[in-house]
């Protein structure tokens, strides 16, 4: 055999391992992390945001990025959970754990009834529809005020520290139940994309006519995902409610704050590959959060300013995102 | 009478959201992008014609011109530096960039002009006039009316002028446009600047009964969709009908339903009329 072919066979053999092995650094030093920094320090804190919006924008990986459902409309998933699980806390003082079900049960069926009139449409105009749902639901939310509260926000009533009450003193323990969410929502996207269902939305995301003369039934794969990623997303709400512990309708339903960030971070890592949210959630958090650290006082839209201009110059620059920037493009199975 | 009279105000207003709505479709017509930052440019006009007002003492009605003609270049350049890269570029490429724009402008002008709410005061803002028991308020009157005489020339434009015939050759066939020696890249700009110009105007003309705001885009994003889902996309006409429509829906239904349930009345007609009639209500043959 000669050093080429050798070259090649040990190529070809050790992408897997070596990425079974990085993952595992990886996890090693996510689950690390939290003690090396301070118990209620402001990086820890920047931490537990950088885990949620990548779980947020991966939810939002498994519609757009496996799919092709380009939503400019999961803040009202989002925003919905949020409201559901503080709602039967408030209410009934139901425990948030009960209301994460109750949340992805909402965003499931809040997903399924936006699915029938929408799932048909095509790009630009399922990104309009997706919009006007985020937006109808944040004007739900701001003028139902009996049940939200209105456009004042709500609060989450404070309880002894524990883990059924979902409050704790730590931010450590809210850390690792967010690492939790997004080691969970990259299984799920890395479980659709390996499965049939992954096999049959890239058919239909390339070439829809193709996949559909085939036989494939693109709308109902193009529901589960649908569904699955509303159900996701509404779950992420309640942890942001029980992390900020106040909120309104015009932040957890927010066009740009939430629907457009979860995309823009999806986007800026690479969409539709498992890691792009990751690494989005890991450069923008932080430069947000910077910018908001330094210039708060002096200019109320500097941060979201940057933020635009971010997602403009990606998109002229590198529309796949950084991972392809960089030239690894993931391998596809 | 209480509805003749909330059908002339929507007519009124939709005047307005008509020659508001006429620039949207219009890019969407010559291009196939949906600007959703277009509602920010509504913002921008909005502020020229202010900045006249205070600066100059130049009543936003005239003002609404300089408005159109500072949109306008601002619009080209944007065409120039933004849009046309996008072109052929993925789906997801051109809805992000506009949404991108939408972010940047909106920023820009909290970070320029403050977040405080302006407002013109010109003398015939509280004037009204009555047609046999029907009562039309003079700001709506003017505003409607400038609308009108702008969407009007942008037709005669369209239809009389080299460059508007160009551009209706460009939206049909690019390609076929191309060869027959019409400059793409041109005719696009204007179209763009064009556009947004429109929407400029009438954001403009609607100051002396509207107060101008950084985030007062927001609330004409669905309104403009809707008009211009309702007429079909990149439709003229449809987007002058829509207008009308959105606005005549928007005071009926507050007859019926308290003032933050109007909003909502729009998304059920906007997502209705997207998922059953995605290509309009007028279909072009």
């Amino acid at each position: 055999m000669t050093t080429a072919q050798s070259a090649l066979a040990r190529s070809s053999a050790s992408p897997r391992s070596w990425r079974g092995a990085g993952l595992v650094a990886v996890l090693a030093a996510a689950v690390a992390l939290p003690w090396l920094l301070a118990e209620q320090g402001y990086p820890l804190r920047v931490a537990c945001l950088i885990l949620l919006f990548a779980s947020l924008a991966q939810a939002w990986n498994i519609a757009a990025g496996l799919s092709g459902l380009t939503s400019l409309g999961h803040a009202g998933f989002f925003g919905a959970g949020a409201y559901v699980s503080t709602i039967l806390l408030i209410r009934f003082g139901i425990t948030p754990w009960i209301g994460l079900l109750a949340a992805a049960l909402v965003g499931a069926l809040l997903a399924a009834l936006l699915s029938l009139p929408t799932l048909r449409l095509r790009g630009h105009y399922f990104a309009l529809a997706t919009l006007a749902f985020g937006e109808s639901m944040r004007v739900i939310a701001n003028s139902w005020s009996d049940l939200t509260g209105g456009p004042v926000g709500i609060s989450v009533p404070f309880s002894e520290p524990s883990f059924i009450a979902m409050q704790f003193q730590s931010l450590r323990a809210y850390y690792f139940i967010f690492l939790a969410a997004l080691v969970i929502t990259c299984l799920v996207f890395a479980r659709i994309r390996r499965s049939a269902l992954g096999l049959r939305l890239r058919a239909l995301k390339n070439h829809p006519d193709a996949a559909a003369s085939l036989g494939v039934d693109t709308v109902r794969a193009k529901f589960t995902v649908a569904v699955i990623s509303g159900a996701l997303t509404a779950t992420l709400g309640v942890l942001y409610a029980q992390f900020m512990f106040f909120f309104d309708p015009d932040t957890v339903f927010g066009l740009a704050g939430i629907s457009v960030r979860a995309a823009l971070i999806a986007i800026i890592g690479g969409i539709g590959t498992l890691a792009g949210p990751i690494i989005g959630a890991l450069l923008i958090i932080p430069v947000e959060e910077l910018s908001n650290l330094l210039f708060s006082s002096k200019a109320a839209g500097l941060s979201q300013l940057v933020f635009g201009t971010v997602l403009i110059l990606v998109v002229l620059l590198q529309p796949r995102g950084l991972l392809a920037l960089l030239g690894r493009t993931e391998r596809r199975r | 009478m209480e509805i003749l009279q909330a059908l002339i105000n929507g007519l009124l207003i939709g005047g307005v959201y008509a020659v508001v709505s006429i620039g949207l479709t219009l890019v969407f017509g010559v291009m196939s992008i949906i600007n959703f930052a277009q509602a920010e440019f509504l913002m921008l006009g909005m502020f020229v014609a202010f900045f006249c007002w205070q600066y100059l003492g130049l009543d936003p009605l005239l003002g609404s011109l300089v408005a159109f003609a500072v949109v306008f270049v601002l619009g080209t350049f944007v065409q120039r530096i933004l849009i046309e890269r996008v072109l052929h570029a993925p789906e997801v490429a051109q809805i992000f960039l506009t949404v991108g724009l939408l972010i940047v402008l909106e920023n820009a002008a909290l970070i320029a002009f403050g977040s405080e709410f302006r407002s013109v005061r010109v003398p015939y803002q509280t004037w009204a006039v009555e047609f046999g028991g029907l009562i039309v308020g003079v700001p709506y009157l003017l505003a409607f009316t400038i609308s009108l005489i702008a969407g009007a020339s942008l037709w005669a434009f369209m239809r009389f002028t080299w460059i508007g015939q160009a551009m209706r050759a460009t939206a049909q066939d690019p390609t076929a446009a191309l060869s027959l020696g019409i400059n793409a890249k041109l005719i696009r700009r204007i179209a763009f600047g064009l556009g947004v110009g429109m929407t400029a105007l009438g954001g403009a003309v609607i100051l002396p009964y509207f107060t101008a705001s950084p985030t007062v885009g927001g609330q004409f994003v669905v309104l403009m969709f809707t008009a211009v889902v309702l007429g079909g996309l990149g439709n003229v006409l449809g987007a002058v009908i829509g207008g009308l429509t959105v606005g005549v829906i928007q005071t009926l239904s507050t007859l019926v339903l308290p003032i933050q349930l109007q909003n909502l009345v729009l998304f059920v007609v906007f997502i209705l009329v997207l998922a059953l009639r995605p290509e309009g209500l007028l279909r072009q043959k």
